[in-house]
């Protein structure tokens, strides 16, 4: 994409409502939250670290 | 007899900002003296070790255990009190509104999301920001520790896409008038901002925003967008999209000095690419080439405090001197100033110390100091000969960045949690070399919701064990803030004022104020006449 398209996208997130998604760290929600904004928030936990055997017989399960 | 104990609960996972909370709470438990609920790194095992609140169990925690620490008067309250700590930290953490478990889930929830805020461990972040890229959502990248390689692919993929990733590493954002991760309530109006630099977005902002100019849009890139192997490519883009936005009347470019080649890439594509008005701030010791043929429309300058001064010039030119009043000290003001401070020291007392929370804020401290003072220490020095040796040790004048890596794994920023400076501070001042202690205190959403107020019983504690030895121990503030944002800039002012620090309108003229309590007399009138001139305003 050239320049003038390449910012289109980014031209509309300036002037659109803002609608945000945040994962992780919920102090960024909820300062969000407190200027209005509409966001929802993801809890994420760290993918569970699996005994390499395990890893390996479910790798050929799925 | 007080006695500490350990809990160590094996891959057990909580954010750093969680954890900080639980700390508070189980600090609040009846009979608890002290305590503390950490990710078992090395930093955050050294913190306990430093407060009596370590060990044998929680000395063999990995990265990856939690160490739940309690100090208390007898066995029967320290089980009490670890029981409730265990119910503390099962508890799902407490959600305000819609809550997701996975990132799929949320994009189907709010499928026109426009922006994701990304804080997760950043080895993690490729994943999630690739979903996310995909259906059309640009990203805000807090997460640092992001692969050099994932970085580069995730913002090839964003160009791609026509959508922005700030990040990763970005601390600050300003979007459609909201304050994204660390950022202030600033008034709105025509400035635009692109910046490799957190805090450098928060400081100018802030000055802008005191000013009576307000900002259009503040744009995060991350400081690793500004090295050759990103090559500036979010910095570029940011560039277009403000050259574009039709609200944005001047662009104000921030970063730490970036690698040559994408200096000179940002200078050209300004040069040739753009018709705005610009001025760049790139913060570090060097010149560099404003293309001669934009010279009329283009303003360089070598720290926050100069872009401020050059954007209130550009932007209202006939009403410059009196806006910036609030922001300038002369160099007379302020030698009067120093003197009245540095005559209760004795002759022993000649070094700074700076204890920052602002990484750009005391980089522009080491770039300032430089010229009038010779050899500055820090963790992260602008010359690798004068790097610590032991960040948690002050060596002659040093200036600490206590966000870097070494203070902050697995533990939550300085900006949020400040453990780690208010024991500092008291180090500090069993020093009896040390003349003048800086501190920075960021405001605005995401940052401790009272940064002055925690700090104060440090602030005593150091100044009566100053006086206890026959000294005096002067401190130095700036506080990063609006009247808007949450904490108010006037009401931390105060706290500290009546605390007895003194409060100083810009980081750089605290920089200034410090060298000049520091070295009293010794600051001749050219060196400080070239630290304005060098500093305080633009080329």
């Amino acid at each position: 994409m050239g320049g003038k398209e390449l910012a289109e996208k980014i031209l509309q997130l300036f002037t659109s409502e803002l609608k945000v998604i945040n994962i992780g760290l919920d102090i960024f929600s909820d300062a969000l939250k407190a200027q209005g904004v509409d966001v929802v928030q993801v809890s994420w936990q760290p993918p569970l670290k699996l005994e390499k055997e395990y890893e390996d017989v479910l790798s050929k399960m799925l | 007899m007080s006695k500490a104990s350990n809990i160590v609960k094996r891959n057990f996972h909580r954010d750093s900002v969680q954890l900080l909370h639980l700390s508070e709470e189980a600090k609040r438990i009846d009979g608890v003296k002290d305590a503390a609920v950490v990710m078992g790194t090395t930093t955050n095992k050294e913190i306990l070790e430093k407060l009596g609140l370590l060990t044998d169990d929680g000395r063999a925690a990995l990265e990856s255990d939690m160490i739940l620490a309690v100090i208390a008067d007898s066995q029967a309250l320290i089980a009490k009190a670890m029981q409730q700590i265990e119910e503390m930290i099962l508890k799902p953490p407490s959600v305000k509104g819609r809550a997701f478990y996975s990132v799929d889930a949320a994009l189907q929830a709010v499928p026109d999301a426009n922006l994701a805020i990304v804080s997760i461990p950043g080895e993690h972040a490729r994943g999630v920001v690739l979903k996310l890229l995909d259906k059309g959502v640009s990203v805000h990248l807090f997460s640092d520790h992001v692969p050099p390689e994932h970085e580069l692919e995730l913002k090839q993929y964003a160009k791609e896409k026509g959508l922005i990733v700030m990040g990763p590493g970005a601390g600050t954002s300003i979007i459609g008038g909201k304050a994204i991760a660390f950022a202030n309530v600033v008034k709105r109006g025509g400035i635009g901002i692109v910046a490799a630099a957190g805090t450098g977005l928060q400081e100018v902002s802030v000055l802008l925003s005191e000013a009576g100019l307000g900002i259009s849009e503040g744009l995060g890139t991350g400081g690793g967008d500004v090295k050759t192997r990103i090559g500036g490519m979010m910095t570029l883009q940011s560039i277009d999209a403000l050259e574009q936005d039709p609200a944005t009347g001047t662009v104000v470019v921030v970063s730490k000095p970036p690698d040559a080649d994408v200096k000179q890439a940002v200078l050209d594509h300004i040069a040739k690419k753009t018709k705005k008005r610009y001025v760049i701030c790139f913060v570090g010791p060097q010149s560099y080439e404003i293309p001669a043929s934009v010279r009329a429309r283009v303003t360089g300058t070598k720290t926050l405090h100069a872009a401020v001064i050059e954007v209130v010039r550009a932007a209202d030119p006939t009403r410059h001197a009196e806006i910036t009043k609030q922001f300038v000290m002369s160099g007379n003001e302020l030698a009067a100033f120093a003197d009245g401070i540095s005559k209760g020291l004795n002759e022993k007392q000649r070094y700074i110390r700076g204890l920052y929370t602002g990484g750009t804020l005391a980089y522009e401290t080491l770039v300032m100091l430089g010229p009038m003072i010779g050899d500055v220490y820090s963790n992260a020095p602008l010359d690798p000969k004068l790097k610590l040796a032991d960040s948690y040790r002050s060596v002659k004048d040093s200036i600490v960045d206590l966000g870097e890596e070494e203070f902050t794994v697995g533990r939550a920023h300085p900006m949020i949690d400040p453990t780690i400076r208010k024991m500092r501070l008291v180090e500090e001042a069993k020093d009896p070399e040390v003349a003048v202690v800086v501190m920075d205190f960021m405001l605005g959403y995401g940052s401790h919701s009272d940064p002055a107020g925690a700090m104060l019983g440090a602030i005593s504690d150091a100044k009566k064990m100053a006086a206890r030895d026959g000294r005096v121990l002067p401190m130095l503030a700036h506080v990063c803030g609006t009247e808007q944002d949450p904490q108010s800039l006037s009401e931390q002012t105060a706290k500290l004022r009546n605390a007895g620090v003194e409060v100083l309108a810009t980081n750089a003229l605290m920089a200034i104020e410090s060298a000049l309590i520091s070295r009293r007399g010794k600051i001749t009138t050219s060196i400080l006449e070239g630290a304005y001139k060098n500093f305080l305003e633009g080329f």
